[in-house]
C-alpha cells in the first residue's frame, strides 16, 4: 500500500513534468543500453553509481521515465517492510513504535521525497539500515554471519554512493574496540579489557589476530570490489577513476559542480555548512538520533558506533569543501534513529514518559525535515518541495524536452552529433536514440572530426549554458570545423538559451 | 598344560580379576570366544599374549600355506570361526587339524566334536593369522554380496556401468551438433556456448553463495549441546560399531589407537572393525607387533575386484554389531563426545533421518600451503555448505568418513556402491532420493591434510572422478530423480554434484580466454563475446571469484583459524589444482572407473593431540 501511494505521488510530480539529474541520467543510459547501437559494455558496467542503475533499467519495462520514480517507492517501501519486520522480531507486545514507523514513512517529507524522486537514497539507506543492523547483531552475537552481512551490506552501500567509502575510515579504530568487546574476559570495563589483554601475551596474540581477521571480512570485500572496479574502468576507460570522474559515467559530477556554483552565486545569505555546524544541523534535522545516543550511553563501543556517521559526514564536509551535503546525508541519521529505536526502545523502564518524548521528537522531525527540504542549499531539492507544494508544473526540464521534441521531428534517418556529457537530458527525452550519435559509439569520434559524413546535424551547447565547458560541442566547435573542413556550411535550425542546434549542410 | 588360557594370563598378571569377570560376562552376552575379547577389546596385547602361552610351552606355527580340505571347510560359518579365532582346515589321521588361537576353548572344541565326529588335531596359531585365512577361505560369499548385492538389487543406482546407451547417445549428439555448428557459424556458436557457460557460472556462484550464507546463520546453533550430552545415560547407549577401512596404513596404527582409546563410549559396546585387505601384509603385521592391546577387530577383506573402500566396507558390513555405525579413516581424530552425540541427536530426530555427518576439519593445517587451503577449503564446505543444503532440504553429499548411519536403514539402501569411486557422496542422493533425511551435527573429525601436490592431485582427482559417476547414476533418467527428489532436490544435486566437476573442467579454458583477451587483446576473442555476454562474463569473473574467496574467508573465522584468512586469496590458485585433479580423474572415468586412486595416509610431519571435548 506504501509503495502505491509512493508510486501515486511519484507519478502526479512526474507529471507536473517533475524530474531531477539523477533520474534523467538512469533514463537515458537505459535507453542506450536497450535501444543503442555500438559499444555498450562501458555504458552497462562502468555507469555509476551502479546499483541505483540497475535497480531502475529492472523497472524500465513498466515505463522508461518512470522507471526510476517506480523504483524508488518499490525500494523504499521495501525499506519500511525492513524496519517494521526487525521491529516487530524485536520489540514484541507494543505496536507503538511501530505505528510511529508508519506515520512518519507516509508523512516524513524526506522518506517522501526519497520513495517519489527516484533517486538513489532509497537504496543508500536501505543499505545503511543493514549495514549497522547487523553490525549491532554481530555486538550481541559475534557470528560470521552478521559480520559478514555488514561487509556485503557495505559493499552494496559503496556502489550506491562511492562517498561512503569513506565510511569504513571511522570503523578502522572502532574495530580494536569491537575486538576487546568479543574477547571473553571476565572485565567488563573497556579500558581494563584493554590493559588486560595487552599485559598477557596470549591475550594480547588473540587480540591482535581477532583484530586483524574483523578487519580483513569487515573490509576485504569492500577494498577488493572497489580495486576489481577501478582495474576494470582502466581496462575499459583508461582510467581508474572514470567511475567518478567522468561526466559519461555519473552524473554527479557535473550537478555537484552546477549545485555549488548556483548557491555560491546566489544573493540571499543562507545559513552556511561550517565544520561543526554541519553535525548541529545534523541533530536539528533528526532530534531522535540524540534520543539514539542516550539509549547506548552504557555500552561505550555501540555509542561510538552510532557516533560513526557524524563523523563521516564532517568528513565529508571537509574532503568535499565544493560541495553541500545533500538530503540523503541526513536522512542515514533518520533511519540510524529508528535502528537505534529498534535494539533498545524496550530497555527503557519507564515507557511512558519515553513514548511521550519519542512521539514528541518525530512530530518535530516532520517540520524540520520540511525546513530542510523547502530551504535547502541544493535547488533540485527546493525544486522538488516547490512543485510539491505548488502542485504547479515544474519548468526545469522544458528546454530539454523542447530541444528533444524538435529532434523527434527530424526525418527518421536523419543522425544527430550529440555530446551526452552535458546534453543526456535530451538524449533522454529523444524517441529514437538510434538517432544520436554519442559517446559510447566509436564512430562519435570521427563524428567529431569529420561530422558531414557521419551526421545530418549537431547539437551545441550555446556559451550561456552552465556546462558548456564540459564538452567538445560548444560555441568553440563551430568556428574549429569550418576551418579543418571548409566547404561544409553549418545552419541554425533551433535554438534556445542554452543550446543550438545546426543542420550540416555540404556545399561541394 | 591342563591350565585354561584365561586362568594362565590371569597367572601371569596380564588380565586382572576385574577384567576377567568383564571378559567371561561380555563373551556370555556376545557369542564371542574369551581370546577374542581378551585381544580385541584392550585387555591384552597380543605380545603379551604370545609371550605367556609361549612360557607356558605352546609354540606358535606359521598356518598361511596350510592345506585345507573345501569339504570341512563347508561345514563352518564364517562369522563363528572369526568370533572364536578357530578354523578347521582337513582331515588328518582321522582327526580335524584345527587352527585355534586359543587352544582351550572348549565351545570351539566341542564344536569340532559334534560336527565332524571326530577329535581335534589343534595347531597354536597367531589370531590375525587365523582371521586372514578364515576370511580368505571362507569369506567368498561375502565378499561377493559385497562387490554385487546393490547391483542385484538396485542396478541403476551401481555404478558398474558408467555411462549407459542414452547417456553416450546424448553426449556424442551434443558434441555433433557443437561440431556442425562450429562448421556453419563459429561464431554464433561460440557466442551460444559462451552464453550458456556465462550463464551456469552465474547461477552455481549464486547458489553457492546463498548456500554459505544460508549456512552461517546456524552458526552459533548447536544440534547437540554439552548438556545433552552430559545427560546420556551409558547404560543406555546401544552397541556402535566403527569401520576403519585402510590399506597399507602402517604409520598409523599406534596414532589409530589412541584416537579410539579417547572415544567416550562404553568400551564393550563399541564395535571396532579394521578392515585390512588380504594383500595388505604391512599393516596386519603393524597390528599383529603392537606392544599395547588393541581396541579393534581386525576383519580381512577376501581379494576380489574392484578393491574399492566402499567394497571392503560392505564386507565389514556383514561383521557389524553396532544399532549405529559410522566410518572412520585411520588418521582421524573425531572429538571425544561425537559418539554420544550422535546417539543424542538421533534419539531427538524423527524416524526418517537416518544419517548424521559430523563436520571435518584438518589437524596439520599449519603445516604448509596446501594443507592450508584444503583446511580453508573444508571449513567452508562443511561448516556452511553441508549445513545450508540440509537447511534448504537438498540432498547432501556425504564426507568420506565421520558418517553415522542407522545400520538396518543402511542395509536397507543397499550400502556403499562399490563401483563407485565417492560411495559416500552416492550414499547421501540414494538415502535422499528414498525418502531419508541427513543431518549435520557440530561435532568435527579432524583428518590429515595432504601435504603432498601430487598425492593431493591424486586424491581429488578420484573425489571428481566420483562425483562425475555419482552425477552419471542419477541422472540415467532425469525425470526419475526429479520425481524422487523433487525440484530443489534436483537442482541442488545438478549444481552441487554436477556443477562441481563441470566448473573445474572449464575454470582453466576461461581463465586462459580472459588472459589473451587482457595481454593480447584479440579481436577474435572479443567478437566471440557480444557485450552483454562480455559482462556477464566479467560479472562473473570479478564476483565470483571474490565471492568464493569470501565464503572461504567467512569460514575460517567462524573456526577462529585467524592466521589463514588471508590464505583465501591464493583460491585461484588452488581451483587450477582442482582443475589438473578434474582432467585426470575425467580422464580416468573413462578409461579405468572403478581405479581406486589411493591417498598416501601418514605424511604429516605435525603432532596431532586428541580433541579432547570437556
Amino acid at each position: 500500500m506504501l509503495a502505491i501511494y509512493y508510486i501515486v505521488i511519484g507519478v502526479y510530480l512526474n507529471h507536473l513534468g517533475y524530474y531531477n539529474r539523477e533520474s534523467i541520467f538512469y533514463i537515458e543510459k537505459t535507453k542506450i543500453i536497450f535501444e543503442g547501437v555500438g559499444n555498450r559494455i562501458k555504458v552497462m558496467g562502468l555507469t555509476a553509481p551502479l546499483l541505483p542503475f540497475y535497480c531502475s533499467i529492472i523497472f524500465s519495462s513498466v515505463n522508461t521515465f518512470l522507471a526510476p520514480v517506480i523504483a524508488s517507492a518499490i525500494g523504499t517501501a521495501g525499506l519500511f517492510y525492513l524496519i517494521a519486520v526487525s521491529m516487530s522480531s524485536r520489540i514484541k507486545n507494543d505496536d507503538f513504535y511501530l505505528y510511529l514507523v508508519v506515520l512518519m514513512f507516509f508523512f516524513h517529507p524526506g522518506i517522501v521525497y526519497t520513495a517519489t524522486s527516484g533517486k538513489a537514497i532509497y537504496l543508500v539507506l536501505i543499505f545503511f539500515f543493514l549495514f549497522f543492523f547487523n553490525l549491532l547483531k554481530f555486538y550481541r552475537s559475534n557470528t560470521t554471519f552478521h559480520v559478514s552481512l555488514a561487509s556485503m551490506s557495505l559493499v552494496t552501500l559503496i556502489f550506491c554512493d562511492y562517498k561512503f567509502i569513506w565510511l569504513s575510515l571511522f570503523f578502522v579504530p572502532l574495530v580494536l574496540a569491537i575486538t576487546l568487546q568479543s574477547l571473553n574476559l571476565g572485565e567488563k570495563e573497556s579500558i581494563f579489557r584493554l590493559f588486560l589483554s595487552f599485559n598477557s601475551p596470549s591475550l594480547r596474540r588473540k587480540l591482535i589476530g581477532k583484530t586483524f581477521a574483523i578487519y580483513i571480512i569487515l573490509f576485504i570485500l569492500p577494498i577488493a570490489s572497489i580495486i576489481c572496479y577501478k582495474l576494470l574502468n582502466l581496462t575499459h576507460a583508461n582510467d581508474l577513476n572514470y567511475f567518478i570522474e567522468s561526466p559519461y559515467a555519473t552524473w554527479t559530477v557535473l550537478v555537484d559542480k552546477l549545485n555549488y556554483d548556483m548557491t555560491t552565486a546566489a544573493t540571499n545569505y543562507q545559513l552556511p555548512e561550517l565544520s561543526i555546524l554541519v553535525s548541529a544541523r545534523v541533530i536539528y534535522f533528526c532530534p531522535l538520533i540524540l534520543v539514539a545516543i542516550y539509549l547506548f550511553r552504557e555500552s561505550t563501543y555501540q555509542a561510538l558506533t552510532i557516533l560513526t556517521p557524524f563523523a563521516f559526514i564532517e568528513f565529508l564536509h571537509i574532503e568535499y569543501d565544493k560541495l553541500y551535503l545533500t538530503y540523503e546525508y541526513y536522512m542515514v541519521f533518520l533511519v540510524l534513529a529508528l535502528l537505534c529505536l529498534i535494539f533498545k526502545a524496550q530497555t527503557v523502564k519507564n515507557q511512558r514518559v519515553f513514548k511521550i518524548i519519542v512521539a514528541l521528537v518525530v512530530l518535530v522531525q516532520f517540520y524540520t525535515g520540511f525546513d530542510f527540504l523547502r530551504n535547502s542549499l541544493i535547488p533540485e531539492e527546493r525544486s522538488y518541495m516547490a512543485t510539491l507544494l505548488n502542485r504547479t508544473p515544474n519548468t526545469d526540464q522544458h528546454e530539454s524536452m523542447e530541444i528533444a521534441d524538435y529532434i523527434n521531428g527530424l526525418p527518421k534517418n536523419s543522425h544527430v552529433l550529440v555530446d551526452d556529457a552535458v546534453a543526456y537530458p535530451i538524449a533522454a527525452f529523444t524517441n529514437n536514440i538510434k538517432q544520436l550519435t554519442l559517446p559510447y559509439q566509436e564512430l562519435f569520434l570521427s563524428g567529431i572530426e569529420t561530422p558531414y559524413k557521419y551526421d545530418d546535424y549537431i547539437l551545441i551547447a550555446t556559451a550561456k549554458n552552465p556546462f558548456t565547458g564540459y564538452t567538445q560541442l560548444n560555441n568553440r566547435y563551430i568556428p574549429l570545423i569550418r576551418i579543418v573542413n571548409s566547404g561544409i556550411n553549418y545552419k541554425r535550425v533551433y535554438e534556445t538559451d542554452n543550446w543550438v542546434l545546426y543542420k550540416i549542410i555540404s556545399i561541394q | 598344560m591342563s591350565i585354561s588360557i584365561p586362568e594362565l594370563l590371569a597367572n601371569d598378571g596380564f588380565i586382572t580379576p576385574g577384567d576377567q569377570v568383564k571378559i567371561k560376562s561380555f563373551a556370555e552376552t556376545s557369542g564371542m570366544a574369551y581370546v577374542k575379547i581378551a585381544l580385541n577389546f584392550g585387555y591384552i596385547s597380543r605380545k603379551n599374549y604370545e609371550r605367556s602361552l609361549s612360557n607356558a610351552g605352546y609354540h606358535f606355527a606359521q598356518i598361511r600355506e596350510e592345506a585345507f580340505d573345501p569339504e570341512v571347510l563347508k561345514q563352518v560359518e564364517l562369522k563363528f570361526a572369526n568370533d572364536h579365532l578357530a578354523l578347521p582346515l582337513r582331515i588328518e589321521n582321522n582327526r580335524v587339524v584345527t587352527l585355534m588361537a586359543d587352544p582351550t576353548d572348549q565351545l570351539f572344541i566341542d564344536f569340532i566334536r559334534f560336527t565332524y565326529d571326530m577329535e581335534p588335531d589343534i595347531i597354536i596359531a597367531y589370531d590375525l593369522d587365523i582371521t586372514w585365512l578364515s576370511h580368505k577361505l571362507l569369506g567368498e560369499k561375502y565378499v561377493k554380496a559385497a562387490v554385487y548385492e546393490l547391483l542385484r538389487r538396485d542396478p541403476k543406482s551401481s555404478a558398474s556401468i558408467t555411462f549407459t546407451t542414452p547417456q553416450l547417445v546424448v553426449i556424442f549428439s551434443l558434441l555433433a551438433i557443437i561440431a556442425v555448428g562450429m562448421v556453419l557459424s563459429f561464431k554464433n556458436t561460440s557466442i551460444i556456448l559462451n552464453v550458456i557457460i556465462s550463464l551456469f557460472f552465474l547461477v552455481a556462484i549464486i547458489f553457492k553463495l546463498f548456500l554459505a550464507l544460508v549456512g552461517s546463520r546456524f552458526e552459533l546453533h548447536q544440534a547437540v549441546s554439552k548438556e545433552e550430552v552430559r545427560n546420556v545415560v551409558n547404560d543406555e547407549l546401544p552397541p556402535y560399531t566403527i569401520l576403519l577401512p585402510v590399506y597399507k596404513e602402517d604409520k598409523l596404527i599406534k596414532k589409530l589407537i589412541w584416537n579410539l582409546q579417547s572415544l567416550d563410549y562404553p568400551r564393550e559396546l563399541l564395535d571396532i572393525k579394521l578392515l585390512i585387505e588380504e594383500d595388505d601384509d604391512k599393516t596386519l603385521k603393524a597390528v599383529q607387533n603392537l606392544d599395547f592391546p588393541a581396541v579393534f577387530e581386525v576383519i580381512v577383506v577376501p581379494f576380489h575386484m574392484p578393491k574399492t573402500k566402499p567394497k571392503a566396507c560392505n564386507y565389514g558390513l556383514h561383521f557389524s554389531r553396532g544399532t549405529f555405525l559410522t566410518i572412520y579413516d585411520a588418521e582421524d581424530i573425531p572429538d571425544t563426545d561425537q559418539l554420544k552425540k550422535v546417539v543424542a541427536l538421533f534419539a531427538k530426530l524423527p524416524e526418517h533421518y537416518i544419517c548424521i555427518q559430523s563436520a571435518l576439519n584438518y589437524f596439520n593445517r599449519n603445516e604448509n600451503f596446501l594443507t592450508r587451503m584444503f583446511t580453508l577449503e573444508y571449513s567452508y564446505w562443511f561448516d556452511y555448505m553441508l549445513p545450508g543444503l540440509d537447511t534448504l532440504d537438498i540432498p547432501i553429499p556425504l564426507g568420506g568418513t565421520s558418517n553415522h548411519f542407522k545400520m538396518d536403514a543402511l542395509v536397507e539402501l543397499g550400502a556403499w556402491d562399490p563401483f563407485n569411486v565417492t560411495e559416500d557422496a552416492d550414499l547421501g542422493v540414494r538415502a535422499y532420493a528414498k525418502g531419508y533425511k541427513v543431518a549435520i551435527v557440530n561435532s568435527t573429525t579432524y583428518e590429515e591434510a595432504n601435504n603432498e601436490p601430487f598425492n593431493w592431485i591424486r586424491q581429488r582427482s578420484r573425489w571428481i572422478k566420483g562425483y562425475m559417476q555419482t552425477w552419471l547414476v542419477h541422472m540415467r533418467n532425469p525425470a526419475t530423480l526429479w520425481r524422487k527428489v523433487g525440484w530443489k532436490g534436483f537442482l541442488g544435486f545438478n549444481f552441487f554434484i554436477g556443477a562441481t566437476s563441470a566448473t573445474f573442467l572449464v575454470y582453466p579454458l576461461l581463465l586462459a580466454i580472459f588472459v589473451c583477451y587482457v595481454v593480447f587483446d584479440f579481436s577474435t576473442i572479443r567478437s566471440l563475446f557480444p557485450d552483454w555476454v562480455l559482462f556477464m562474463a566479467i560479472f562473473n569473473l570479478m564476483v565470483g571469484n571474490i565471492l568464493m574467496i569470501y565464503v572461504n574467508m567467512m569460514a575460517v573465522f567462524k573456526r577462529r583459524y585467524f592466521e589463514l584468512i588471508l590464505f583465501a586469496i591464493a583460491n585461484p590458485v588452488y581451483w587450477l589444482m582442482h582443475s589438473a585433479a578434474a582432467y585426470m580423474g575425467l580422464y580416468q572415468l573413462i578409461t579405468n572407473p572403478f581405479y581406486w586412486e589411493k591417498t598416501n595416509h601418514g605424511l604429516s610431519k605435525v603432532n596431532n593431540p586428541t580433541n579432547v571435548v570437556k
